[in-house]
């Protein structure tokens, strides 16, 4: 297992070079994963090695508390989330701009990043995302008080693992535990935002959302606000669009980085 | 010709024959146990039927270990990467040890074979 220290975090990292010939260099595309009951492997058995294939350097990490990375007890700010992966770049030695793919929570650190370190992003791929504005905090509060009302207890734990199997189940467990022994309930909330203008993110950004999600009612708001951004709405989708339509996210995702890259992707 | 089950299944010149469904079976269950040994589990019988999710308690993120491991033991032999290519996370998560070895020794068998 590849670990890097980035900043004061023990990162859990897996790079996936490309796999096929690219002529110059090979555009980067860095996943970010969700939060709570999200880790890296979301990325890792659905996009990971398709990008590789296709002539990505292909970049997957754990998030502070999350799948094998460290779980300090505080430090939970989006910003935080932010400066680990700047930490972890320059770690890496990765120093031109790369493609921020974002899932859920994770499209909020690659909006992030795309406002405090314009000159690190290419564009920024958001998944069923939101930027940290002022009304993303009031939403991330509720929904995160709620979490930890829920699963910490055994009856919803029970009751998700009849309806939604014991995986989900275990998972879920985790997650309620992630949220008692961290301050990441506290400290999300008080996150450092943007301005609702969007006028901090300046690179493209290719935004995909569920029909079904209620994130898809920003579409309208991306394409008033954003500079340059492109949005796809699968239709008869909820939230879980990574998971249950990683093909069309595959084909999309690819497709952006294809018209972006300096270097031919395969 | 007899076979040592214990010995690293590629080291040296590897016959066809050598590579045993027990080989990697001993092998692979070397790489669990340090996994397992994280969560304090160091005491499961590990068999070709064993699931990692139902039996072992494994998380799809101990997986993307596991696959770390085998190829840093197989090289480019064994792709797992590809093998898992074709299942969803469901089917990720129902997998049976044993399927992952059968995958390992057919790899491997094909790479003896040149």
């Amino acid at each position: 297992m590849t670990k890097i220290l980035a900043g004061d975090l023990d990162t859990h990292v897996q790079r996936l070079p490309p796999t096929i010939p690219v002529d110059g260099e090979a555009p980067v595309v860095v996943f970010i994963h969700g939060l709570l009951t999200d880790s890296l492997a979301s990325y890792y058995f659905t996009l990971g090695p398709a990008f590789a294939a296709a002539g990505v350097d292909v970049v997957m990490y754990d998030l502070r508390g999350h799948g094998k990375s460290g779980r300090p007890a505080t430090g939970y700010q989006l910003e935080r989330f932010v400066s680990d992966l700047v930490s972890l770049l320059d770690a890496m030695d990765i120093t031109r701009p790369v493609h921020l793919v974002g899932n859920s929570f994770g499209g909020s650190i690659a909006f992030g990043l795309a406002a405090a370190h314009p000159e690190r992003v290419a564009t920024v791929i958001a998944i069923e995302a939101e930027p940290p504005v002022q009304a993303w905090t009031v939403r991330m509060a509720e929904g995160l008080d709620l979490a930890k009302s829920q699963l910490t207890q055994d009856a919803v734990i029970d009751w998700i693992a009849v309806n939604n199997g014991k995986h989900t189940a275990r998972l879920s467990r985790a997650a309620g535990r992630l949220l008692q022994v961290t301050s990441m309930l506290e400290d999300i909330p008080v996150s450092d935002t943007i301005a609702d203008d969007l006028s901090a993110i300046r690179c493209p950004v290719l935004a995909i959302f569920g029909a079904d999600s209620g994130l898809s009612r920003q579409v309208p708001y991306f394409e008033s606000y954003l500079a340059s951004c492109r949005t796809v709405v699968l239709p008869d989708q909820g939230h879980s669009v990574l998971i249950e339509r990683t093909d069309e996210t595959r084909d999309a995702i690819l497709g952006w980085v294809r018209d972006h890259a300096l270097g031919r992707v395969g | 010709m007899s076979v040592e089950t214990t010995a690293p299944v590629t080291e040296g010149q590897v016959t066809q024959d050598q590579i045993t469904g027990e080989a990697v079976l001993a092998e692979i269950s070397g790489m669990l146990r340090v996994l397992l040994d994280e969560y304090g589990l160091d005491d499961v019988e590990i068999t070709m039927a064993t699931k990692f999710h139902e039996d072992l308690e494994l998380e799809s993120i101990d997986l993307v270990s596991l696959s770390a491991d085998l190829k840093e033991r197989y090289g480019n032999q064994v792709n797992f990467a590809e093998f898992i290519a074709g299942f969803d996370l469901e089917e990720i998560i129902a997998m049976t040890v044993g399927q992952l070895v059968d995958h390992v020794v057919v790899s491997l068998r094909e790479a003896a074979r040149g």
